[in-house]
């Protein structure tokens, strides 16, 4: 599913004294099947961003188009519900969404809503665990026994078990452990191939944006900054820096060894794979 | 969920902020009890000028104290239906087994909505010039001669504190869940009855789980931090009564007589 947003802005409690615009003219393409990460600053509209891709906020002014249906500020909320089915969102914290007594159950939840029979959901809930790697003798517990990191594998199930064609993931493995971070991420990347998602991350590490993106959408104060592919974005650390945004940790290294030494990196390495390469070519050339 | 004024401080260096938050916090009362001593046009006109007097020194928009009045307003209208349908006395212009229409009905409809929208502006005045933690520890000093009678002042104090600082951070939460579970399907606020109280379980119980988290975290760093309830603590907020809350107390002063004169009148 492809989306397309076109000069959405986007005001909070317009006509208060507390409004505040939160995004400005904002144009963009998402497209369909691709992996693109939104990066940019706290406050820089990235969550209200977000919340426009499934409807739970509509636009202002402008409009957006989400495969074939289009949002504009006029649509009727009941219009929107199908919409939710397709785009799943994880949350920040998404943990903070559980309730119910079972793991189980607290996954088939979604399904259920959408209008799965209970045997359907019960199914697709088990399914989830499994591709979470959740172990079987949790499903019984009380999502509330488990550790942070399991619940938070819960609730990514019950986002999943909606088996939406957009996975929207706003910083996932933000608290996680650099192992449970590594794990959630392949787990993303696993189902994109497999499933042909379009994964929209919304992330502060530049590491997870150059190993798995291929379309990144920087933000700043509520407006479209620059949006490419990583290479592109993270071709100019000059202009990332004047923007205090960071850089991968295998582009900085090569950075700062081209300022110090004899290197010359004619394409900026974006992984550790990638630097090593380059260094292995450049010292052979050396001799 | 953002619709509330009620509650809401907005900063700003007007008279009406600057005051002592104690002269605000028993003026305010003061005032609620003067309302009821009002019966008549003239006492509700000085009322409704001095309130908007209150207002202009506040150099808060009057669009703030309107949007305040909102969320009661059908509980107003009720209240003003009650009492033009049930109050008898003077002409009758309509009348329905017992539900009559009277001049006196009518009269009495007005000065209780006026009474509601009085009440409300002044007490929106107040939260809207005091941050919440100046009204706790207003409270506080206020409530200090109980401790004589074995009130627990502090706590009840810090409790206030905790409570008010909370609700911003809980109305966060909440709004978080309800996003979260609306894209899991949830529907709040659509269907019957029976499918909208169940609509309300997947939003409380995380609501309710958050909140006894955050109690304990709470309250364990107050103990990393050795709080050892109020006895001997000093004061970050120290309150000095100037003389803006003399004249303000001396201002209401002289309103009570004018009311008590127009009263009688």
């Amino acid at each position: 599913m492809s989306i397309h947003f076109k000069n959405v802005n986007y005001i909070y409690q317009q006509a208060t004294p507390f409004e505040q615009q939160a995004l400005f003219d904002i144009s963009l393409t998402i497209p369909s099947g691709s992996y693109t990460a939104i990066i940019g600053h706290t406050g820089s509209g990235k969550s209200t961003l977000l919340q426009h891709l499934n409807g739970l906020l509509k636009p202002t002014s402008g409009q957006i188009t989400i495969e074939k249906q289009i949002i504009t500020p006029t649509t009727k909320n009941k219009a929107l519900s199908s919409l939710r089915k397709q785009v799943g969102i994880v949350f920040q914290f998404p943990e903070a969404q559980l309730f119910e007594e079972t793991v189980l159950k607290d996954i088939a939840f979604g399904p259920k809503n959408f209008g799965s029979s209970e045997q359907e959901a019960t199914q697709l809930a088990r399914q989830m665990a499994h591709l979470v790697n959740l172990p079987e003798e949790l499903l019984e517990k009380s999502p509330f026994e488990l550790s942070g990191g399991q619940m938070r594998r819960v609730a990514i199930a019950g986002i999943l078990a909606m088996e939406p064609q957009v996975l929207v993931l706003d910083e996932p493995t933000a608290g996680l452990d650099p192992r449970g971070r590594a794990e959630i991420m392949e787990i993303f990347q696993a189902l994109r191939i497999k499933q042909h998602l379009t994964i929209i991350l919304v992330t502060h590490q530049m590491d997870d944006v150059a190993r798995y993106a291929n379309h990144v959408i920087v933000l700043e104060k509520g407006r479209l900054l620059a949006s490419g592919t990583p290479t592109e974005i993270f071709s100019d650390p000059d202009w990332l820096r004047t923007h205090h945004l960071a850089l991968p940790q295998a582009t900085r290294f090569a950075s700062a060894l081209q300022k110090k030494s004899g290197f010359e990196f004619s394409k900026m390495p974006l992984t550790e794979e990638e630097l090593a390469n380059q260094l292995v070519q450049q010292l052979g050339k050396r001799g | 969920m953002n619709k509330i004024i009620l509650g809401r401080y907005i900063p700003g260096a007007s008279f009406v902020h600057r005051l002592d938050p104690r002269s605000k916090l028993i003026l305010s009362f003061f005032f609620i009890v003067v309302i009821f001593f009002a019966n008549n046009v003239q006492s509700y006109l000085l009322l409704g000028v001095f309130t908007l007097f209150c207002v202009y020194l506040s150099k808060i928009s009057l669009a703030f104290f309107i949007k305040g009045v909102r969320p009661l307003i059908w509980l107003i209208l009720f209240t003003v239906v009650l009492q033009i349908f049930f109050t008898r006395g003077g002409q009758v212009y309509w009348q329905f087994g017992p539900f009559s229409v009277t001049h006196f009905g009518l009269v009495n409809g007005g000065f209780v909505f006026c009474r509601f929208v009085l009440i409300i502006f002044m007490s929106t005045l107040l939260t809207l010039t005091t941050a919440p933690l100046e009204i706790a520890s207003a409270l506080e000093a206020l409530m200090l001669p109980l401790k004589k009678f074995k009130v627990p002042v502090y706590e009840i104090s810090l409790m206030i504190s905790i409570a008010l600082r909370f609700v911003p951070t809980l109305m966060d939460e909440t709004e978080k869940i309800m996003n979260a579970q609306r894209s899991r399907g949830v529907n709040f606020g659509e269907g019957s009855l029976i499918k909208q109280l169940k609509a309300v379980v997947p939003l409380l119980i995380p609501l309710f789980v958050g909140a006894f988290n955050r109690a304990e975290d709470l309250a364990t760093a107050m103990e990393a931090r050795g709080y050892r309830g109020g006895e001997g603590r000093t004061k970050y907020r120290v309150h000095f009564w100037k003389r803006r809350d003399t004249l303000s107390c001396v201002l209401f002063g002289l309103l009570t007589l004018l009311l008590l004169f127009l009263r009688n009148w």
